[in-house]
């Protein structure tokens, strides 16, 4: 017996499915981005053997997401046709119903729910169609074809584009006027993997030694044609914001440092002369070196100054021993210096790769919608001249270190630990009513120092440099710009160092009667190296 | 007489072409302008916190004797400028020339030879 009624169940379940006609709704084209047009048909399914003379259907989209473009009436030859659009409202079905069922909730409508069938809702329009025929509609019949166009959802409020498309009601009558019950095809009409629109709020993180002075670089980035699409600064935390950037675009970004920094002479210092020197000796050139003394690949580029292609060689070492003398080599050069920056930038965890035996700096980056990470980039930022990364960005990417092999073939000059050691630095009014800054040291093995003293030029003239660095030292001294001199010392051969003692005594003449010196010299670029490239950072007491 | 004369003329020239400093009379505390008084016995002190070029300073000692005047910078203390003097017991009113400075904040620092602290200040060069 219990058999017998779970197949009449079943029996009349199955009658009561196919005697349903349905309203169908579904896209004609696949939209992929945003802006595109999206074509929705609206149709008519004979489930249950009547004849559909009137079929009328009411459905939202939601105005957020689409925007209503035109539409297209199917109604076949002779029948009637109309359109009602409303925009503001949004349908609220009958509780404790089946919503898709199509001609409860439209009884509900028309008979029950009086002015709470429809609740205002800004973000969403209603659509109402109807046709009407003489004749009896074919199986299959379109009612209407429409077309939106596909919108950005940032800003919207909404994640996703689902069910932006909702039928509501239908009405299905036959010519006597008799309901013909009716279901719909599906809840709603969602779209997946709609690509574009506006990435939102995009951050650039700048990465660089140089943590003091972010607000000093720029970025820019560029669209796929090379068309500059943002510009700007860095804020003090080192970041950029970004908007108008758009979802599955490639663009480029790149760093750059203002030539107006009032550091740019403190860049490029004895401690990178003595690793480019080095890297010369060393006779190391290139990402194929076998010989090098650089810990990475990206510092071929920063040491190559005279810019022949990554190659390192003595003409690079000279070329920074010159500009820090200050004398004129009478070539041009790339290094950083005062008025002049080279810079190098790209993505931080690539920068400085390496392959098929270059170094690269890649700069492209697409932001993706279904991924925050995509909407943040660390831009890495490195200078010519700055071997050591006292301003430049360390690589962190595997292929951009040098081999094993090569750092053990031999000594590594380019390693970055530095260690301490105390000076003193004084200034005075002797017995002649000179100046005199002393530099004094008792700091031992360091083949090369530099001090880069500042002094207020109104007040005090430079008169002499007195070294007395030990007989085999290569000093020099030179007024870097007005108020700002360079003096220091390097031994090319890494064998002499510098003297202990009073190595550097700088001498002024008063340009007017003072009783003291108090802030009139200070001290910027304080360092030394030793012969095992190891840099020394002066501390005063 | 003409050896008088000659005498005479001589120390006047002698006096003229003397160091004035060597003539300052010691400074007494009427002196000293009320912005750059010092009520203990040691201390320094600036007429104006906020400076532009140049500031008077005053630097009252325990005793006759060297010392240290250090200007570090307001964060990190990093020294960045140093200056001996060699100076009497008492107040001393010198001066701070910030024009090759930063724009930034400061601390000055008043030691003794051997860097111990006997007083400081902070600053401003705008």
């Amino acid at each position: 017996m219990k058999k017998i009624l779970l197949l009449l169940v079943s029996v009349m379940f199955t009658l009561s499915s196919y005697g349903q006609s349905s309203i169908d709704y579904s896209p004609v084209n696949t939209v992929t981005q945003v802006g595109d047009t999206l074509i929705m048909k609206f149709q008519y399914f004979k489930g249950d053997g009547n004849d559909l003379t009137l079929g009328q259907l009411d459905f939202e989209y939601n105005n957020k997401l689409l925007s209503y473009v035109s539409h297209e009436s199917q109604a076949p030859t002779g029948a009637s046709f109309a359109r009602n659009n409303w925009t503001g409202y949004k349908f609220v079905p009958k509780a404790d119903s089946d919503e898709d069922d199509m001609d409860v909730q439209y009884t509900w409508w028309k008979d029950e729910a009086g002015a709470n069938s429809y609740e205002t809702g800004a973000d969403w329009s209603v659509e109402r169609v109807t046709i009407q025929s003489a004749s009896a509609l074919e199986n299959g019949q379109e009612f209407i074809k429409y077309s939106f166009k596909v919108k950005d959802k940032f800003g919207s409020g909404y994640s996703n584009y689902n069910d932006i498309i909702k039928v509501n009601w239908a009405n299905y009558q036959e010519s006597d006027g008799t309901q013909i019950q009716t279901t719909r095809s599906k809840d709603g009409q969602d779209l997946s993997g709609i690509e574009g629109g506006n990435a939102g709020n995009f951050v650039i993180n700048l990465k660089t030694a140089n943590t003091d002075n972010y607000t000093d670089y720029s970025y820019t980035v560029k669209n796929g044609v090379g068309e500059s699409v943002a510009t700007g600064t860095f804020d003090e935390s080192g970041q950029a914001s970004i908007s108008d950037l758009e979802n599955n675009v490639t663009y480029t970004a790149e760093a750059n440092l203002t030539e107006a920094a009032s550091y740019l002479d403190e860049v490029v210092t004895v401690s990178d002369l003595a690793l480019v020197f080095a890297e010369a000796i060393g006779a190391g050139s290139g990402p194929s070196g076998g010989s090098t003394t650089f810990d990475y690949f990206v510092q071929d580029i920063m040491a190559d100054v005279v810019g022949d292609g990554g190659v390192v060689d003595f003409q690079d070492s000279y070329e920074i021993l010159a500009y820090l003398q200050g004398v004129d080599s009478s070539n041009t050069n790339l290094i950083t210096q005062d008025g002049q920056t080279e810079d190098y930038s790209g993505i931080a965890s690539t920068y400085g790769a390496v392959a098929n035996d270059v170094v690269t700096f890649a700069k492209s980056f697409t932001p993706i919608d279904s991924d925050a990470s995509s909407k943040t980039i660390d831009l890495a930022h490195g200078l010519v001249g700055d071997v050591n990364f006292s301003h430049s960005y360390t690589p962190v990417v595997e292929s951009g270190g040098k081999s094993t092999s090569a750092r053990q073939s031999s000594a590594r000059y380019s390693k970055r630990d530095s260690e301490d050691a105390n000076i003193d630095l004084i200034s005075e009014i002797n017995d002649e009513g000179q100046v005199v800054f002393s530099i004094n040291s008792d700091v031992e093995g360091m083949v090369g120092s530099q001090f880069n003293i500042v002094y207020d030029p109104n007040v005090l003239s430079l008169e002499n440099v007195i070294f007395d660095t030990g007989n085999t030292m290569t000093n020099f001294s030179n007024i870097v710009q007005n108020g700002i001199v360079r003096v220091g010392s390097f031994d090319q051969n890494f064998e002499s160092t510098v003297k202990e003692g009073t190595p550097y005594k700088l001498i002024f003449t008063p340009l007017e009667t003072i009783e003291n010196t108090s802030g009139l010299i200070s001290f910027r670029v304080k360092e030394g190296v030793k012969a095992d490239g190891t840099k020394i950072n002066f501390i005063i007491q | 007489m003409k050896k008088l004369l000659l005498i005479l003329l001589t120390f006047t020239i002698l006096i003229g072409c003397a160091k004035d400093d060597e003539f300052l009379e010691p400074i007494t505390n009427e002196e000293i302008p009320q912005s750059l008084q010092i009520k203990e016995l040691i201390g320094i002190k600036l007429e104006n916190t906020i400076v532009t070029d140049r500031v008077a300073m005053n630097v009252k000692l325990p005793l006759d004797g060297k010392y240290r005047i250090k200007i570090r910078h307001g964060i990190n203390n990093e020294l960045i400028s140093q200056e001996m003097i060699e100076a009497e017991e008492g107040d001393n009113l010198l001066r701070v020339y910030v024009a090759s400075l930063d724009k930034s904040g400061y601390m000055i620092q008043l030691t003794d030879e051997f860097h111990n602290v006997l007083g400081n200040q902070s600053f401003v060069v705008n």
